[in-house]
């Protein structure tokens, strides 16, 4: 069913599989995977059967290495391209999909890979995993909200040491500092990713989204703010269970 | 400027800066405070320093401190001549902090200011202003919060005691520990390769991560890509980008 140049989509039992599928680039990210990102993450938004999204890359080298340079320095002028970034807003798009997405992340995971990673809701990598941000070393900075989505989820110290020196930390190191869930052995991976989806994929998928929303939206507001959101969004799931009994 | 309290030096472009100590006390707070704005002053505008280094060295605990009774003359309005932390918080650039032994109170709230925290195995850490009816009052409670969570923050600060090495490890006030005879060795090199990227990207960095934690993520996003759009004008990037195809080093020139 995939008709993607650089992904694989497939659907099964309720979970959506995303394979980053540029294994001979160790699935660099590039101007047609953001078009086909796009596509697909659009699909899965709107989608009632998907329940849960496991992403995860093609190859024994890399989730995802990072931008593919070679495209790098075609933009016709900074002006033109910052129109563009947000013309197809690929990861405000990701970051609003309301169904828990986790990345099954092994091998190289650097610049674009890790903040596709960041932008899931649960990672888990095998030992053999190598985390980085290499940008600074190019003379720039991440622009795949790595630079706010990293902070958030290992704090601004540890961000920071990624982000200013470029060194790779590996997945035991990861989990210590809490940028993955678990961690496994590089054969383990996808088993217990797709253990985990089928798990959360059994509960209630109205209630799934509406727990994300609470804690995504949440974390970005004051915690009296947050707790108004919460009682609100279990009020209304409420209503909808009333309406809807469990068959 | 003669300085007295603190001793500094450039390798390259990493400036060290050590503060010194009388063995059992740290060096005068006001003296410290005076001499950090200055040399933060001269840091500022200089292209050639990429990256700050700021040495504690405090073998013995300090028996003689002063947990600061003089600000409470302070008007709330205006920024504490006497600290430590501002001066260095407004510096652009990346500033890591080398604790070897003692850390307790005002040197503490200097190390929650800086990017990055290195200590050896045997640092002691500590907010100790209560045992003197005091709060901390450079930065301390808002910083150590924010970076270790409200529970751990809640218990150092209210019960005013000290923890090890291993304990600010796992609660991730510091980001390593190291053996104290590699401790600055070890924070040099990472200077010193730290200051071989992209100068304006560093900066660039921390300001994003710094002003993104205080707003939504929306509004973090937007910073984010006005910040990495504005660096495509910089010949930096250009350098950068074009020595990674052609398999070089790339040579920056912080523009």
């Amino acid at each position: 069913m995939s008709a993607f140049e650089t992904l694989i989509y497939e659907k099964k039992d309720h979970i959506a599989y995303v394979t980053i599928n540029r294994p001979k680039a160790m699935n660099a990210y590039n101007i047609q995977m953001r078009d086909d990102l796009y596509q697909i993450l659009s699909a899965i938004k709107d989608d009632p059967d998907v329940y849960v999204v496991v992403f995860k890359g093609a190859g024994e080298k890399a989730f995802c290495a990072g931008a593919d340079l070679s495209e790098f320095l075609t933009a016709p002028s900074p002006v033109a391209a910052r129109k563009i970034r947000w013309q197809r807003d690929v990861w405000g798009l990701f970051l609003s999909i309301p169904q828990p997405i986790i990345a099954a992340l092994h091998g190289y995971v650097l610049g674009s890979g890790i903040e596709i990673a960041l932008c899931c809701d649960i990672r888990i990598a095998s030992k053999n995993a190598k985390f980085g941000l290499p940008e600074v070393a190019l003379g720039m900075i991440p622009a795949a909200g790595g630079t706010q989505t990293l902070p958030r989820t290992v704090g601004k110290s540890k961000a920071l040491e990624m982000l200013l020196t470029d060194e790779w930390i590996d997945g035991d190191e990861a989990f210590r500092i809490g940028l993955v869930n678990h961690v496994v052995s590089d054969d383990k991976l996808y088993d217990y990713a797709t253990t985990m989806a089928k798990k959360i994929a059994s509960h209630n998928p109205v209630a799934l989204k509406i727990a994300k929303q609470a804690v995504v939206r949440g974390m970005d507001v004051r915690l009296t703010e947050g707790l108004y959101l919460e009682k609100g969004l279990a009020t209304h799931l409420s209503t909808i269970n009333k309406q809807q009994p469990k068959t | 400027m003669r300085y007295e309290s603190l001793s500094c030096h450039r390798e390259e472009r990493v400036m060290i800066i050590k503060l010194h100590n009388n063995g059992t006390c740290y060096a005068d707070p006001a003296q410290v405070a005076n001499e950090l704005n200055e040399i933060c002053g001269t840091i500022y505008p200089d292209p050639e320093i990429q990256v700050v280094i700021i040495s504690l060295d405090q073998a013995e605990p300090p028996t003689d401190m002063d947990l600061g009774q003089t600000v409470l003359s302070l008007d709330p309005g205006s920024d504490n001549p006497l600290s430590w932390a501002v001066p260095v918080s407004k510096l652009e650039i990346p500033v890591i902090m080398s604790i070897n032994g003692y850390a307790l109170g005002q040197a503490l709230e200097l190390a929650l200011a800086c990017d990055i925290r290195f200590a050896s195995f045997a640092s002691t850490f500590g907010l100790p202003h209560i045992h003197n009816d005091m709060i901390p009052w450079d930065g301390g409670i808002q910083r150590l919060s924010r970076l270790i969570g409200k529970s751990n923050a809640m218990e150092m600060i209210l019960t005013g005691q000290t923890i090890n090495g291993e304990e600010a490890l796992r609660m991730g006030m510091i980001n390593q520990l190291i053996d104290d005879k590699e401790l600055l060795p070890k924070i040099m090199k990472m200077a010193q390769k730290m200051a071989q990227k992209g100068p304006v990207a560093l900066k660039y960095t921390k300001e994003v991560v710094q002003k993104g934690l205080e707003l939504t993520l929306d509004q973090g996003l937007s910073l984010e890509a006005d910040l990495y759009f504005l660096l495509h004008t910089s010949s930096d990037r250009t350098e950068g980008i074009k020595a990674f195809q052609e398999k070089r080093k790339a040579r920056f020139k912080g523009q």
